[in-house]
């Protein structure tokens, strides 16, 4: 009887934890009850009593609880709850155990919904086994950080009221840190109970791994810098510029992209660049570290057009917002799933569920030069084109291969290879030169969701149903590493810039950094309260941010594995997020059809003094601006190398 | 327990051919059934956030059973969500009506336009931070104010049309709201009291009611919409309308657009009033009479104003399959417009109209005798427009009595376009051999003539003069008509006109042509009233006619 099996355990572990008066008690209870009633009396109704008054009372007890302790008393409920109906239903209960979930959940609807969700369906021995939050639960045990004296009030009312039933359930999954003083406040409350559900020892343990967030040496940035320095030696007298001329002739520059007058727009970058990095010098503060893997060389022309690119970028800052070009996919029919941007904004891909990948040429379908040149560019020329692009054959090129519904697509950083990822567990890399397929990536063996090629090109990441992520690199047909590890689908991938990690997000809420040549997990960030849907990195690679189903976004810090600042403002999905080029802000696209600009330099500086004092408040980022869209839910953001923000999405048809 | 009822289990075993399905299966089956629909629908959310997407569909289900090697469930894929009727009678019990098609039709149902093809359409969702005021954006909210010089910097930079402006903050004084509801309200309620009198008198003259005109034009359109069946509530605001454009203090003009839809309303439409005894010929009447008034006072402004009265109430004359009544408005409409009006528009129309019209006013055909009154009614307005026509026509020349002096053969293809219709039929019945001597042409006009007693009368009367020289049948044919009936006096005098026109072959005077014009409509009009248009004419004319 399983009954019987679980006093075993019981008795097994009191004795083990050496709680003597309670084991005692415990057999004298048992052998009251085995005297007492005859084997065919219903014991389980008695059984299952127990956990229904057991609990009933301890919640009135904590309920009636000293204000001051109540909320830490109030936290333990939660996981007797879940373990009370979780025993009911191992024992075979599940009538029982449906009543005793329908009668207290709605306590903890509020800080647990998703999981009560899960968990209302689990109705047999059999689905605690199958069910990964269930058997994660039963598996672990939960941290409660107590003061001594609510520790106190919970052993002696345990004790006095002979509440065995819930004593065992308290001993056997909960932890309890208990800490001289005060009790903790109320606001602490969040993170701490939000932890329930994976090991957050483990993840204590993984986030003590030293991270190098530094960026590569050597990149192309670093060499822009000292050529830089160099010329800045040369034209001293630049330096005098008056800054705000700076500025303006910055702006200018950047609109007017491609110089009449060359010598004059050098000068005027090499003083921009100065001046700029004086302001935002995040990126050149960067520690700088090899890369562990070897990287593609970069022909001469792209590194040349990528240079020109960096010098005339536009400085984004709280004050200078970026220009967002929309590229707005009408018609689709519902059935968009994923688009992709390349890094010019010139080739713009769709995938679609009728598993074909369309790729559009801006540049063809008559935006002369639908690039940052543009940026001055006059309207009207603009909606002439639009109006033109419907005409005649189909304006874009179709790839057909995948046999599912495409759910992610990614330009390389040259915009030479996309790579779809489709329903059919397969990834495509489909060349936008020849305009056909050239490898079929098998390696998966259900769904991936998300594809991600790396910032330098030749590897690429990919996550699925199958709750693993791999990384592969073009030219083999099998992955190179296999990160496994995620309790649930991994559903968004991310390169970090230095391309030694990559960051995945998970239908288990929490997001993980890996390190790629190693392939273990470095970090596991906990705090979201759903499926986390984007992740983007700053530039200078020591910020992550993460978006939700919920619509809060969280920021990251990878050496302390710490949120940041959490990010409400999305009313619902958080689609894609950007990271601006020199990392001053932030884009984010959520299906409430908007894109959100926050202010991260704002956010991050406090922050780092108090980092050295309390060890991080929550502050919020700042929110610059807020861009609603026509009814079209925001699904790409991509900043060009320019500092163009583009974005996408399909218009909805109301 | 379970929300899937054990029943449910037993009448789906059943359903699938397993009629011995213990209750002990069923009642283990039905929370593992439940346990399944749960892990699918998770699937399902999955694939449906994957899809970029916030709302479920039947594909994401199939997805997710695919997902766990299932067969999907075919058949429900749409594009629109599924719609469920609950029912009858039971709280929780809901179904999809699945109507039954019949093949024939799908197979010989033309076949649906193509889809439109996927596009990409580009524009700037916002230029350093500002979004442009472009119809691709989203509206600017209306209360953001108009940030900063540095927004419109920005705009003069980019040469971008951002003109955002603040909502004007309307103010209506307490006094002018108090008199506004107590205006509508007389005018819904007490229409036939003094008190409306007076206040259609102050709306008519009153200086300070300007604020008030967006809220009038509003009322009156919208109360026209709603009180369509009673007609002195119509007429009452009819007359609002009419105190309104008579206010030499309001500036009205902006306003038209929305109070000229409620005046044709009250002209044209099917039915006005809903008692059979409610005079709505009245309504429709001063409602014409209103619209042709705005339309002289505005037409300058507006210039397409009486174009697009004219179109609608064309339209409506013309359209068979409309109400006599509405093709009383119509006429009167138009007739209201003026005599040009009608003889561009109405004249040419008269003849297949009126043939149309006749059985429809004989006792015989029509039975039912609403209708024969509204047919004769429609007769009379068409009567008295066309008469008015006339009217007009002889008044404006009085030198129709002066010979002519100057050779007209020009004007004969003018004549020949802008004469009725039923002239050219008569040129068509005719012999065109005809030489250039006095014609029996004017026998025609017995054979359309809707009433018939004067026939002779025309007879004689054609008969006595002399028609004008048929250059070309057409012309000639149409011409003798008119003279014969129009240059009574001038007998001699025309025929040496005639003659010299006769052997010129050339132009006709503009005067004279516009006299063609008159006497030829009088002997059109004859034929198609008989002697009833003979009220419109002169009586020194009528006398020397007959």
């Amino acid at each position: 009887m399983e009954d019987e099996e679980i006093e075993k355990k019981v008795l097994a572990y009191l004795k083990k934890k050496g709680f003597l008066q309670t084991e005692l008690a415990l057999q004298e209870e048992l052998g009251r009850f085995s005297s007492s009633f005859h084997p065919d009396v219903p014991r389980p109704e008695s059984g299952a009593l127990r956990y229904h008054d057991g609990y009933s009372k301890l919640r009135s007890w904590a309920y009636s609880s000293l204000d001051l302790y109540k909320h830490e008393l109030l936290r333990v409920l939660y996981p007797v709850f879940i373990h009370c109906f979780m025993d009911l239903v191992a024992a075979g209960y599940m009538q029982e155990a449906r009543t005793f979930f329908h009668t207290f959940r709605e306590d903890h609807d509020l800080m647990h919904l998703r999981d009560l969700q899960k968990l209302e369906g689990v109705l047999s021995p059999q689905h605690l086994e199958e069910m990964e939050l269930a058997r994660s639960l039963r598996q672990s045990k939960v941290n409660i950080k107590l003061c001594e004296y609510s520790y106190d009030l919970l052993l002696q009312y345990l004790q006095k009221t002979q509440a065995l039933t819930m004593l065992g359930i308290v001993n056997e999954h909960i932890n309890f840190q208990v800490s001289p003083g005060q009790p903790t406040s109320i606001s602490e409350d969040a993170d701490v109970v939000s932890l329930m559900g994976s090991s957050h020892e483990i993840a204590k343990q993984i986030n003590q791994k030293e991270v190098h967030w530094g960026l590569l040496e050597d990149s192309l940035e670093e060499r822009l810098e000292k050529a830089h320095s160099d010329s800045e030696k040369v034209e001293g007298e630049n330096k005098e510029v008056d800054p705000d001329e700076n500025k303006k002739r910055s702006t200018e520059g950047g609109k007017q992209g491609v110089p009449v007058k060359k010598l004059k727009k050098d000068k005027v970058v090499g003083t921009l660049g100065k001046n700029v990095r004086s302001e935002t010098s995040t990126v050149s503060m960067a520690p700088r570290v090899k890369a562990e893997l070897t990287l593609p060389v970069m022909p001469t022309e792209a590194e040349q057009s990528i240079l020109e690119d960096l010098r005339n970028r536009v400085q984004l800052s709280s004050l200078a917002l970026p220009s967002v070009s929309f590229y707005t996919f009408v018609n689709t029919h519902n059935g968009l799933n994923c688009s992709a941007i390349s890094h010019d904004g010139s080739l713009v891909a769709g995938g679609f569920s009728d598993s074909s990948v369309k790729v559009w040429d801006v540049s063809k379908i008559g935006q002369a030069a639908k690039t940052f040149n543009t940026q001055g560019e006059d309207e009207a020329s603009q909606n002439e084109l639009l109006l033109g692009s419907d005409d005649g054959k189909r304006s874009y090129t179709l790839f057909q291969g995948h046999t599912g519904p495409v759910y992610s697509a990614t330009f390389c950083p040259l915009g030479e290879f996309l790579l779809s990822s489709s329903s059919d567990s397969t990834i495509r890399l489909w060349s936008t030169k020849l305009n056909s397929n050239l490898v079929c990536y098998k390696g998966h063996n259900y769904p991936v969701w998300d594809v991600q090629f790396s910032p330098v090109g030749h590897y690429f990441a990919s996550c699925s149903h199958d709750r693993t992520a791999r990384v592969w690199s073009m030219d083999k047909i099998k992955p190179l590493r296999i990160m496994a590890g995620h309790l649930s689908d991994v559903d968004c991938i991310q390169w970090h810039p230095n391309c030694n990690y990559i960051s995945t997000g998970s239908s288990d809420k929490t997001v993980r950094l890996w390190d790629v040549q190693s392939g273990e997990c470095v970090r596991i960030f906990i705090g979201h309260r759903g499926m986390v849907l984007s992740l983007a990195m700053s530039p200078d690679g020591r910020y992550m941010a993460s978006g939700d189903e919920d619509g809060t976004i969280m920021v990251w810090d990878l050496s302390t594995g710490r949120c940041v600042s959490p990010l409400m403002g999305h009313s619902s999905c958080v689609w894609t997020l950007a990271f601006s080029c020199e990392g001053t802000v932030l884009a984010s696209g959520s299906a409430d059809n908007t894109v959100k600009l926050w202010d991260v330099t704002a956010s991050m500086k406090p922050l780092r003094i108090d980092d050295n004092k309390t060890g991080g408040t929550i502050n919020r980022l700042r929110l610059l601006k807020v861009l609603p869209t026509k009814s079209t839910p925001v699904y790409t953001l991509q900043f060009s190398r320019r500092n163009l923000l583009f974005a996408a999405g399909a218009l909805l048809k109301c | 327990m379970s929300i899937v009822p054990k029943e449910t289990i037993e009448v789906i075993a059943q359903s699938i051919g397993i009629s011995n399905l213990s209750s002990d299966v069923a009642q283990a089956l039905s929370p593992d059934v439940e346990y399944r629909l749960r892990e699918i629908m998770q699937e399902a959310i999955k694939c449906m956030r994957h899809s970029k997407r916030t709302v479920l569909t039947a594909d994401d289900v199939d997805s997710a059973l695919n997902l766990r090697n299932v067969e999907p469930v075919y058949g429900l894929a749409s594009a629109d969500p599924l719609r469920f009727k609950r029912a009858v009678g039971h709280k929780d019990l809901f179904y999809i009506d699945d109507k039954d098609v019949d093949f024939k039709e799908v197979i010989e149902a033309p076949l649906p336009k193509a889809p439109l093809d996927t596009t990409i359409v580009v524009h700037w969702l916002a230029i350093e931070g500002v979004q442009p005021a472009i119809p691709e954006n989203a509206p600017v909210e209306a209360l953001v104010p108009p940030s900063e010089n540095k927004r419109s910097e920005h705009n003069k930079d980019d040469g971008l049309p951002v003109d955002i402006k603040l909502p004007v903050k309307h103010v209506l004084s307490r006094e002018l709201q108090l008199y506004f509801e107590k205006i509508t309200e007389l005018t819904v309620t007490k229409y036939d009291s003094d008190l409306f009198k007076e206040a259609l008198r102050s709306l008519a003259a009153d200086s300070g009611l300007h604020p008030l005109v967006p809220y009038f034009s509003y009322f009156i359109a919208d109360e026209v919409t709603r009180s369509l069946n009673n007609l002195p509530v119509l007429f009452a605001l009819m007359r609002v309308v009419r105190s309104l454009l008579q206010n030499p203090h309001i500036h009205i003009e902006p306003y038209l657009h929305q109070l000229m839809p409620s005046m044709i309303t009250c002209l044209v439409a099917k039915r006005l009033g809903n008692r059979l005894a409610d005079n709505h010929w009245e309504l429709r009447d001063f409602s014409a009479n209103l619209a042709a008034s705005v339309c002289r006072r505005f037409g300058h402004v507006y210039h397409n104003l009486q174009s697009r009265l004219t179109k609608t109430l064309l339209h409506a004359f013309l359209d068979p399959s409309k109400a006599m009544t509405q093709h009383y408005g119509a006429i009167q409409g138009l007739a209201a417009l003026g005599p040009s009006v009608v003889r561009l528009l109405i004249l040419p129309n008269l003849e297949p109209y009126l043939q149309l019209l006749e059985p429809e006013m004989l006792l015989e055909k029509q039975k039912n005798e609403m209708k024969r009154k509204e047919a004769w009614r429609v007769y009379g307005a068409l009567l008295r427009a066309a008469g008015k026509c006339l009217y007009d026509r002889m008044k404006l020349f009085p030198g129709l009595l002066t010979p002519p002096t100057r050779p007209f053969s020009r004007s004969n293809g003018r004549i020949a376009t802008s004469s009725l219709p039923n002239k050219r039929k008569l040129s068509g019945s005719q012999p065109i051999q005809q030489p250039p001597l006095k014609k029996l042409a004017v026998d025609g006009p017995s054979g359309p003539m809707p009433s018939v007693p004067i026939t002779a009368n025309t007879q004689v009367g054609a008969e006595g003069f002399p028609s004008i020289s048929g250059d070309s049948g057409l012309g000639a044919s149409s011409s003798s008509g008119q003279v014969s009936n129009e240059s009574t006096s001038g007998g001699s005098q025309r025929d040496k006109g005639e003659d010299r026109a006769t052997m010129m072959s050339s132009a006709l005077t503009q005067a004279w042509k516009e006299d063609v014009d008159a006497g030829h409509l009088l002997a059109s009009l004859f034929e198609l009233f008989g002697e009833a248009i003979f009220s419109f004419t002169q009586p020194v004319e009528m006398s020397m006619f007959l």
